[in-house]
């Protein structure tokens, strides 16, 4: 569960995020606003690089505040890119290993873990294939496979679906659903594809111009006037 | 990729693993057999040369890690070299310890002088962190041609009044022949060194490192503890470069390590192939035979500096992976047009 409290960024005299409280505990979350809403800030903030202003954050109820950054990754919070950030001259499950090495691995054999977690996103044919090689797509899964190895609380995906083909874009979406019950973890999800979010997010947090605009079930978010306004930018017909 | 079936569920590796082991099994039986041979038939020039070449592929090591590991660009890697060898000629001479704990305590002093100048690695990168260690070279050449290098007097200096006392070689290897062999040795457990911490655990953060700071954030990986290894590592190597450089020589000069060498180290590492392990030793080869072979034509050795600017030249502008790459390269190409056996080209 994710309790934003009050959380501002701000960038200069820009306001990233402005005082957003939302109390997020849906296995996997929807994030969408118009450009500049502030989704790709709140990641950051999630993720340490950002610090915010005022505010706080907590996921499972311990003050994120607290944790450096580098211990992040170890306490459960992962994230992919919007740019892709598979490590070229690592092997698919060099990639995997690079991120196993700083986080627990419950004992577990650590190969196993590295299979699984290829396993879940079905990469195991391209174990041994280096980042270099691996398509756009195939980078995306090892990205997930990265972010889900090792008891991770909360895995955070920017943008996931951009460029993707048909048969690529239903494949993901079984793997997004298939996160919450393959490793326990939350999912965010940013993305612009009102499709990717509606077919995989349970519910749906709305961000325009930092604040929240709504929250709430996904179709009946979507639905709503006001968001229907912030992303087509229809003027709301005044009384 | 949406149906995973069984079978794309099974794998092999892309190499035979047992064909790679032989093939490396050959080349380092090759590589003994050619050293022993070599330092067999070598004149005593020569073979002071290829001692020199060889401790320097160590220093070239030490700035391929920081390179192609970290993408960082170290300019101060040649004065560490001075930094190990001072510090193995003093304890060499003021403790009479065996050669062996000499490098090591090169090795350390240097690592530790690595630490210092890798510190703004920390916040910078690229052009700057280039500027800076370049500073710090220049720093120490200052201190190294101010104080010069110990050779067997009293005092914290060990600078003697009289005669230069030559440092003790190792019990092993008296002669220039195996001072060779026993360089050739200390070359190999470097590169095993280095390779043991790429295949390992810093190797892996160090590539996420090289990808992106951020990527390094999000996996876990603590950058500050793993850039200061990563130039306590190049430190180390340098330091014991250096120690075997006053080995070979039996004492140094106090002179011979000035920032432009650092540059030209740097430069070659680059031309030699910074990514590939053939690299530092075709940049030890350069930086010390390839001057001794003009030499030996009766040509002037500093020829050498004009044809190794037009080397990274070429380096920068056509061959990225330096003189290894293209060496890689050209022996692809030409498994790809002599198939000796089916399945030997790929």
């Amino acid at each position: 569960m994710i309790e934003i409290e009050d959380l501002t960024v701000m960038f200069g005299g820009v306001r990233g995020l402005n005082a957003l409280t939302a109390t997020l505990p849906e296995p996997v979350t929807g994030l969408v606003g118009p450009n500049g809403a502030g989704k790709t800030t709140l990641i950051n903030v999630l993720s340490g690089f950002v610090r915010p202003t005022i505010g706080t954050v907590k996921i499972d109820g311990e003050n994120l505040g607290g944790i450096a950054l580098h211990k992040r990754a170890a306490f459960g919070i992962r994230r992919t890119f919007q740019n892709e950030q598979v490590v070229e001259n690592l092997t698919a499950g060099g990639n995997v290993t690079a991120v196993l090495d700083n986080v627990p691995t419950d004992r577990r054999p650590r190969r196993d873990l590295i299979e699984a977690a290829l396993g879940f996103v079905g990469m195991i044919p391209k174990l041994h294939v280096m980042g270099a090689d691996l398509n756009a797509y195939e980078r995306r899964l090892v990205e997930i496979a990265r972010a889900t190895v090792g008891r991770p609380r909360l895995v955070m995906m920017d943008e996931p679906g951009a460029g993707l083909s048909q048969d690529e874009s239903e494949h993901l979406r079984s793997v997004i659903k298939g996160i919450h019950g393959y490793c326990g973890a939350q999912v965010l999800l940013v993305d612009h594809d009102v499709d990717l979010i509606s077919a995989t997010c349970v519910a749906t947090l709305v961000l325009d111009f930092g604040s929240r605009i709504a929250y709430g079930p996904t179709t009946a978010v979507l639905a709503d006037p006001r968001v229907r306004a912030a992303y087509l930018g229809v003027a709301e017909e005044s009384a | 990729m949406s149906d995973v079936t069984d079978e794309t569920l099974t794998y092999s590796l892309p190499v035979d693993s047992r064909k790679v082991r032989l093939k490396w099994l050959m080349t380092a039986l090759v590589a003994v057999g050619a050293v022993y041979v070599l330092s067999d038939a070598m004149s005593n020039y020569w073979l002071r040369t290829f001692i020199s070449a060889a401790a320097l592929a160590i220093g070239s090591l030490s700035v391929s890690v920081l390179f192609a590991q970290l993408g960082m660009v170290s300019l101060a890697q040649f004065a560490l070299l001075g930094v190990g060898g001072w510090f193995a000629l003093r304890v060499s001479h003021g403790l009479g310890v065996p050669f062996e704990l000499a490098i090591l305590a090169g090795g350390v002093a240097a690592a530790a002088f690595g630490l210092v100048v890798g510190l703004p690695a920390l916040r910078m990168r690229g052009l700057y962190l280039a500027i800076i260690t370049l500073m710090m070279a220049g720093a120490i050449q200052v201190l190294i041609s101010a104080f010069g290098f110990p050779d067997g007097g009293a005092g914290i200096l060990g600078k003697s009044t009289g005669a230069r006392v030559m440092m003790a070689r190792p019990f092993l290897a008296q002669t220039d022949e195996a001072y060779f062999r026993y360089v050739a040795v200390v070359l190999v457990l470097c590169y095993g060194l280095v390779l043991l911490h790429v295949r390992g655990r810093p190797g892996r953060a160090w590539a996420m490192i090289r990808r992106s700071e951020v990527c390094a954030l999000a996996g876990g990986v603590h950058i500050v503890a793993y850039k200061v290894w990563a130039f306590a590592l190049a430190g180390f190597l340098a330091g014991v470069a250096g120690g075997l450089l006053a080995g070979g020589v039996g004492q140094l000069d106090g002179s011979a390590f000035p920032a432009s060498q650092s540059i030209m180290l740097f430069a070659l590492t680059i031309v030699g192939g910074a990514y590939s392990w053939m690299g530092p030793l075709i940049a030890g080869l350069m930086l010390r035979a390839f001057p001794a072979l003009l030499n030996d034509f009766h040509v002037d050795g500093n020829i050498a500096t004009i044809v190794f600017g037009a080397g990274l030249l070429h380096a920068l502008m056509t061959a990225p992976k330096g003189i290894a790459g293209q060496l890689q390269d050209a022996a692809k190409a030409l498994r790809a047009k002599f198939p000796g056996k089916p399945g030997a080209a790929r």
